[in-house]
């Protein structure tokens, strides 16, 4: 108000020295840790903060905590103030492999390892075919572990169907591993031991033609072997602990993305009526939480399905489980094709591509890449959702760890179990968001 | 006079006849257009849905024929006879089922709103910590966010019941704050007021104060007096605004009666509680939803330009007020989106409650009534309708504030 004018004279403060680059530990520290009072405030109390809690989880999970004990009054006169880890031991195979028969477990070990080995090829770069062994491990493999882990005598518990597809599926396992013994022995492939033979039976020769023989003559000894096999049968209600949920997580995870393509196609038509129904199938399964969609499989599927036909609640819970992950994959993948340049499809359109190869061939593998990021968070999502069956009363690790306190010897132990399947699921989840980084930073080093 | 150059007869292309196509079917050249099909495709599509639906619905028909149940809505006014262990409106085991759905939208929608709002307030925090420039509170909010995000939500809410509200002493032993509110592992107990007059008088109070504060600000926005003035005028404004308030307080506190909770052998007698599931529920889900919207803030600050930094320093901002004044303003605008689904999600996941026994809709509509009555069509197709008219009408309201908030393009 005293300044009539309401301007300031403008007077240059000298200029400040430049900021010094030979910065030491020590003066990095003070400038971006004690720089002002405030910030010193700060620093100090997230470092007491910190020593604070890491000091207590350690004392409890580690310095005080009990190993070995028979029960948890046990636990108790030991060491009243820390865990009970001795519980957590005795349930450990319980939280694994649920209330699978002991001496039958070695199946589950073999499916697991089986599986893996099966996707082991996909990350060598030199393999060929690499599409096919993924797509025969998404079609094949389930077929073959659903006879390991259920056991039973071909033609008795198993039908023609399913017994022809585990032979197929463990055909196929030995063609691909003796193929790259082979190769590793630098020998010649099947293909080439098998051409004297085959080239009598067929006139026209290629390699995928090849390959399709072996696997099917290497398929015969295998339904040979298998069918005098005689696997002690397990019913899926014995199925759970950590076995249940990874079988739960992986079916869901692998059949969302077939079903997600198609719900985004059909969002993406130009056909109103695939339009609207995939939206609304879309919408409506988004729009309600998981748990009510399981409800829904588990009461309802009984009522709209003819009475002959019984369901497990396991089927009824994969089925649930498959049409939400589908749902959110959907959006996914609708947002990697809206990414994708018109000009995409209009170049397919010239070479003269219908709309299933145009979607085959050049949108979907260029969609699927742009979305590997998001597409590995709902993979996690997943992963983690899957514990909701424990709600509808399937024996996933999260049951069983809610059991334990049930157990007359570990009455009460409810933190112990919780804090273990935490930091189980805290590993998984958290290497898969790491590998997703990971991948992105890869692919974006591809695409430059 | 210009010659006019002789023309030449325009040569007309060579007249070709039209390839004759051998075997020419007037059907295969219909069935090729476009139009035709897409009709085929749609009306297939549809056919095959509605054999799909007549078979569900000849299934049902069958099924519940043989069981002995009938479809109909009339269960709704049967007394539901079961109690229920908390609930926010006026409850007793003699009140029908649609009482018993009323309560269970309440307890969802309570649920959920007060996740929705502390969490949002966590979040917002902790995400901007994240971006801290002392690397030790960035990386403290890191752990913290990563840690939660990483382990299931499910997880997380067992462990808060039954390793921190569960474990609780029990009421004889409980914490008491000053005799007036105590905390035991059947929940928090704290003073009601009870009144003979009317609740809507207090609402209609709360109303206008709500209302009158609001007025006040857009006066104070409003106007383009000298700013001392202005300023004075609304420093009045307020004061009124705060007296009137006050002495509304003592005027109905006058009429009010406190019922303070107190020991009566094992429980605590009088006022109100809030039950250890739903502390447990609040809790664990306010932490999940704070980590995810934590990664959607931060998200949203790291999407500002870099020259935006750098201008607000160049004129001398200081770190908060660069914050408040440059970059929150423009990532609310990238961050809206994205918190719209959390907040989609923080109600959708307050379904998780049912595992610790929380009274909500899906625990005491999904799962003790169908027990009870067993309608479960009807039972569940009336609790996805609630989540998804939930749903809608957030999303809804979300993208109206987000047209408003976003960038006007001509």
């Amino acid at each position: 108000m005293s300044n009539k004018t309401g301007l300031k004279q403008f007077v240059a403060k000298p200029a400040r020295l430049p900021t010094q680059n030979d910065q030491t530990i020590i003066r990095r520290i003070h400038s971006r840790c004690f720089n002002t009072i405030g910030n010193s405030i700060l620093t100090i109390s997230v470092v007491v903060l910190g020593w604070y809690v890491i000091s207590a989880a350690l004392d409890w999970a580690v310095f005080n905590a009990v190993w070995h004990a028979s029960t948890r009054r046990e636990c108790m006169n030991i060491s009243p103030e820390g865990a009970c880890w001795a519980g957590v031991i005795s349930w450990f195979n319980g939280l694994i492999y649920g209330r699978y028969p002991t001496d039958q477990q070695w199946r589950i070990n073999l499916g697991f390892i089986l599986a893996v080995m099966w996707l082991f090829p996909l990350s060598c770069q030199k393999i060929a075919y690499r599409n096919f062994i993924l797509l025969s491990w998404i079609g094949l493999y389930p077929f073959f572990g659903a006879y390991l882990f259920l056991g039973g005598t071909f033609g008795v518990d198993i039908g023609v169907f399913h017994g022809v597809l585990t032979c197929l599926a463990s055909g196929f396992f030995i063609l691909l591993y003796a193929n790259w013994l082979l190769a590793i022995l630098n020998k010649p492939h099947l293909c080439e031991i098998f051409q004297p033979l085959a080239s009598r039976l067929f006139n026209r020769w290629s390699q995928p033609l090849c390959l399709l023989f072996v696997w099917l003559v290497l398929s015969l000894p295998a339904a040979a072997v298998l069918s005098q096999v005689q696997l002690q049968p397990v019913a899926i209600e014995r199925w759970g602990g950590l076995f249940l949920t990874l079988i739960i997580a992986t079916f869901a995870i692998t059949m969302s993305i077939p079903i997600g393509v198609i719900l985004a196609l059909g969002r993406q038509s130009t056909l109103p009526v695939v339009h609207w129904l995939s939206l609304l199938v879309i919408e409506l399964v988004r729009a309600v939480p998981l748990i009510t969609v399981l409800f829904m499989a588990v009461t309802l599927l009984p009522i709209f399905l003819p009475s002959d036909m019984e369901l497990n609640k396991l089927s009824q819970v994969l089925f649930a489980v498959c049409i939400f992950a589908g749902a959110y994959m959907a959006e996914n993948i609708r947002g990697g094709l809206q990414a994708i340049p018109r000009g995409q499809y209009e170049a397919a359109q010239a070479l003269g591509l219908g709309y299933w190869f145009t979607m085959l061939l050049i949108v979907l593998p260029q969609a699927l890449r742009l979305m590997i990021p998001n597409i590995m968070t709902s993979f996690i999502s997943i992963l983690k959702d899957t514990t909701l069956v424990s709600i509808i009363g399937l024996f996933d690790i999260m049951l069983m760890a809610r059991n334990i306190s049930n157990d007359k010897d570990w009455i009460g132990l409810h933190t112990e179990p919780i804090a273990m399947i935490s930091i189980l699921f805290f590993v998984l989840c958290y290497s898969m968001s790491q590998y997703s980084l990971n991948l992105e930073k890869r692919l974006k080093v591809d695409r430059s | 006079m210009i010659p006019t150059p002789i023309q030449k007869p325009h040569k007309s292309p060579p007249v070709r006849s039209a390839p004759k196509l051998e075997g020419h079917r007037p059907l295969v050249t219909f069935l090729n257009k476009d139009a035709t099909r897409a009709g085929l495709i749609q009306g297939a599509v549809l056919f095959l849905v509605l054999l799909l639906f007549l078979y569900l619905f000849s299934n049902a028909a069958h099924n519940l024929d043989r069981l002995g149940m009938v479809f109909g809505f009339d269960f709704l006014t049967a007394t539901a006879g079961f109690d229920i262990s908390w609930s926010l409106i006026p409850y007793d085991p003699g009140m029908s089922y649609w009482r018993v759905f009323l309560v269970g939208i309440t307890n969802t929608l309570v649920l959920s709103a007060a996740v929705i709002v502390f969490g949002t307030l966590i979040g917002t925090i902790v995400g901007i910590l994240r971006l801290s420039h002392n690397p030790l509170v960035a990386q403290l909010a890191r752990c913290y966010v990563e840690v939660v995000r990483n382990v299931p939500l499910l997880i997380q809410i067992i462990f808060w019941f039954t390793a921190v509200f569960s474990a609780l002493p029990p009421p004889r032993k409980g914490f008491a704050f000053g005799d007036v509110f105590f905390l035991n592992n059947r929940g928090f107990y704290f003073p009601t007021a009870q009144s003979d007059i009317p609740a809507i008088w207090f609402v209609i109070a709360v109303c206008a104060f709500v209302l009158g504060g609001w007025f006040l600000r857009q006066l104070a926005r409003s106007g383009n007096d000298s700013r001392p003035q202005k300023s004075r005028a609304v420093m009045a404004g307020w004061g009124c605004w705060a007296a009137l308030l006050i002495a509304c307080i003592v005027i109905l506190g006058r009429f009010l009666t406190w019922s303070v909770p107190a020991l009566d052998g094992f429980n605590l007698e009088g006022g109100q509680y809030i039950p250890a599931a739903f502390g447990a529920a609040f809790v664990a889900m306010t932490v999940y939803r704070s980590a995810a919207i934590a990664e959607t803030v931060r998200a949203g600050m790291q999407s500002i330009d870099k020259g935006q930094h750098e201008a607000a320093a160049t004129i001398g901002f200081s770190r908060y007020q660069t914050l408040r004044l440059v970059l929150i303003p423009q990532a609310v605008r990238a961050i809206i989106p994205p918190l719209a689904n959390s907040w989609l999600v923080a109600v959708k996941d307050s379904s998780l409650a049912v595992a610790i026994g929380f009274p909500e809709i899906v625990s005491v509509f999904m799962q003790t009534s169908i027990n009870q009555t067993g309608r479960a069509i009807e039972i569940i197709s009336m609790v996805m309708g609630f989540y998804i008219v939930v749903s809608l009408s957030i999303s809804y309201l979300l993208n109206r504030y987000n047209a408003h908030v976003q960038y006007k393009v001509r």
